[in-house]
């Protein structure tokens, strides 16, 4: 309901204010080129770093105090918070970062902002800024059209910072004009009703507006002209550092849980941060006119001590909240958990497929391994019910002949059904996402994606062999002639070993075991291959199984291989890779067929 | 093109154009070190195993871990001729 009024009403108002004084239309134009700006910046920046910005990323934040100066320094350097946030919610879904770490970067991000309230309380405000705004803008559109993907980042970032000088000149314009008519400095309340008004005001004025840095910008430029009081204007700055959390958890509610607990702890931190500031206002003023004394800063100098007031607010905020970081971790899962999957008949979706893992290569890369690892714990699952044996007996170290006789159930596996009901929906969201996700990557990332697809789509090819499988071996279980009941327990009991095999790989921590394991899984496909060992021939030699027999087992026997050999090659694809992390395994060490041929 | 040589010369004056080359080299250096390791550890298990089913069983890892460091020096010599 309140989404319905709101837009409505927020345009309405704009609308009256935009016919009736040419003042607020220079001011809220002010309002908007800047914002342009920022996006436009943002734009430029993610076209500009490509891949850059996330190794970056995954190196520097292995440690809390390392991910606050990540997102400190990320944020200066692109004035932008909210790609610093997507970045962190984009990776945090993708399982690339822990929630300590994306805690750590959203603590710096904040401290980050600081830097732009300084650049324009020295500078933006003091210098004629629209003179280099118009160059930044005709040499930006010029770029614009080269196909070299760095000049066209280039050209995003010259508009983006030719918008953000274009929109505070006119921010400035409009409130000195606009004193002329009204002086909203008379409207200025003072004491701690002020502090809390105007605290409410900064809060509405950033929710509005989606972005914390545009309001600091129209404080600034207000005080500045002198349409506001350093106190109010210091309650402003508290509201607003308040309300971009509203834009976070506004963003938040289409992200997965972890975008969610993320955008929690980024409320819980600048609600706490508010709160100190209010609590000790006389305090951090007294502060800051001790620490802009001794830094030079001119005695009526309010801009720039708001942007130092601003700077301190958020490091003692830091300071507070970073010994209690596992804390929140802690109580962010235990309050924001995942719903979990009560009936084993539902539908199976993705668990990291997400829109904010998109923005980045690497964080797509990884979400989508993440999820062929899912697809593939199912399709386990699914092989192992259908030739009617429960996993948790194959990964045992229970023997190989008590695995195969242990039945998974009384009723036979429905593998079209659960096909259905855990792979389906989740193959289709890969293949989908994948195909997304291609329009912002490099050629090696395409190939790799392309990989990956292939991988799914062995998968889904073991499981439907795997059906094929599923009738003869029930049907030989019991057949009066021993030879082809054997047989056919033989090739249950080799899948069995070749799931615990993969088992292994999918389970070692170890580099060496991951390797060693698929080897192994290679060289027992290899082996028991009842054509290529020669065992189908000596049976039909010998007359011990009839021709109807010996043609169905030479069929299943190639579908038991090509399940093997499908499993074995989305493991090496999903278990080997090589990611940025030298601890991970090479590629290049998987066997080929020859390798196979000499240890057999 | 002009940004591309500027790029080019930054990367060689800042000694990071093998980096992935190098990390590579690293990490395969790594998994001969740990699968030699393994190796040894199974030679003296074998030695003291009586059973034949699990010497057969340690004789076939041997094998395919020494086909592996085999391959992975193979692999670190062409990498190191690049």
């Amino acid at each position: 309901m309140l989404k319905i009024i709101f837009l409505p009403a927020v345009l309405l108002i704009l609308a009256y204010g935009l016919w009736v004084s040419p003042n607020f239309k220079e001011i809220s134009s002010g309002i908007a080129i800047f914002m342009l700006g920022m996006l436009a910046l943002e734009h430029g920046f993610k076209s500009f770093t490509g891949g850059t910005l996330e190794r970056i990323l995954k190196f520097s934040t292995d440690k809390v105090y390392k991910s606050i100066i990540f997102g400190a320094l990320s944020t200066s350097i692109m004035q932008s918070s909210s790609l610093v946030s997507l970045l962190s919610i984009s990776f945090l879904s993708a399982g690339l970062i822990g929630l300590s770490q994306a805690i750590g970067i959203v603590f710096g991000a904040n401290l980050g902002t600081t830097t732009g309230a300084w650049l324009i309380a020295a500078y933006g405000l003091k210098i004629d800024i629209a003179s280099y705004a118009l160059p930044m803008l005709v040499f930006g559109v010029v770029f614009m059209f080269e196909k070299n993907r760095i000049l066209q980042g280039l050209a995003f970032i010259l508009i983006g910072i030719g918008f953000l000088f274009m929109g505070i000149d006119y921010m400035k314009t409009g409130f000195e004009a606009f004193k002329e008519t009204i002086d909203l400095s008379t409207l200025s309340i003072g004491g701690f009703k002020g502090l809390l008004i105007f605290s409410g005001i900064g809060i509405f004025a950033t929710v509005v507006m989606q972005s914390s840095h545009a309001t600091l910008v129209l404080i600034l430029t207000a005080l500045a002209a002198g349409q506001i009081s350093y106190e109010n204007a210091l309650a402003l700055a508290i509201g607003a550092n308040v309300g971009t959390t509203i834009t976070a958890i506004i963003g938040s509610l289409s992200s997965n849980i972890e975008g969610k607990r993320l955008a929690g702890a980024h409320l819980i931190f600048n609600l706490v941060t508010g709160i100190l500031a209010i609590v000790f206002i006389h305090q951090m003023v007294f502060l800051v006119e001790f620490i802009s004394t001794e830094i030079g800063i001119e005695y009526d100098n309010y801009t720039l001590k708001l942007a130092l007031f601003h700077t301190i607010f958020n490091l003692i905020g830091i300071v507070v909240m970073l010994p209690f970081v596992s804390k929140l971790v802690t109580f962010l899962e235990r309050v924001l958990q995942a719903k979990a999957d009560e009936n084993e008949l539902k539908f199976d979706v993705p668990l990291y497929l997400n829109a904010a893992v998109l923005s980045f290569p690497q964080s797509t890369k990884a979400a989508i391994i993440r999820e062929t690892k899912h697809l593939y714990d199912n399709a386990f699952e699914i092989i192992a019910n259908g030739l009617n044996m429960k996993k948790e007996n194959i990964i045992s170290e229970l023997d190989m002949n008590e695995v195969a006789k242990r039945p998974y159930a009384k009723k036979i596996a429905d593998v079209d059904a659960l096909y259905n009901y855990k792979i389906k929906d989740i193959y289709g969201a890969i293949i989908d996402f994948a195909t997304k996700a291609q329009a912002n990557m490099s050629q090696n990332d395409i190939k790799e994606l392309y990989r990956l697809k292939l991988a799914n789509r062995d998968l889904v090819e073991a499981i439907k062999d795997t059906k094929h499988l599923q009738k003869n071996i029930l049907k030989y279980a019991s057949n009066p002639n021993k030879q082809i009941r054997d047989e056919y327990l033989n090739i249950k009991k080799n899948l069995a070993q070749l799931l615990r095999y993969l088992n292994t790989a999918a389970t070692s921590e170890a580099q060496e075991d991951v390797v060693i394991a698929l080897a192994k899984a290679k060289a027992h496909i290899e082996k028991n291959d009842l054509i290529s060992n020669g065992v189908l021939d000596n049976l039909i030699r010998s007359q011990l199984i009839t021709n109807q027999m010996a043609t169905s087992l030479m069929n299943d026997s190639t579908y038991a291989f090509n399940i093997g050999k499908n499993l074995v090659s989305t493991a090496e694809m999903i278990y080997l890779t090589v990611n940025e992390n030298p601890d991970n395994v090479h590629p290049d060490t998987a066997l080929t067929h020859d390798n196979e041929s000499v240890i057999l | 093109m002009g940004i591309k040589k500027i790029f080019k010369e930054l990367v060689s004056s800042l000694s990071i154009e093998n980096f992935e080359l190098s990390k590579k080299k690293k990490s395969l250096k790594d998994l001969l070190k740990k699968l030699k390791k393994r190796r040894l550890k199974i030679y003296k298990s074998l030695k003291v195993d009586e059973n034949e089913t699990s010497k057969k069983e340690f004789q076939d890892e041997i094998e395919i871990i020494s086909l592996q460091i085999q391959k992975g020096r193979k692999v670190l010599k062409l990498l190191s001729k690049k």
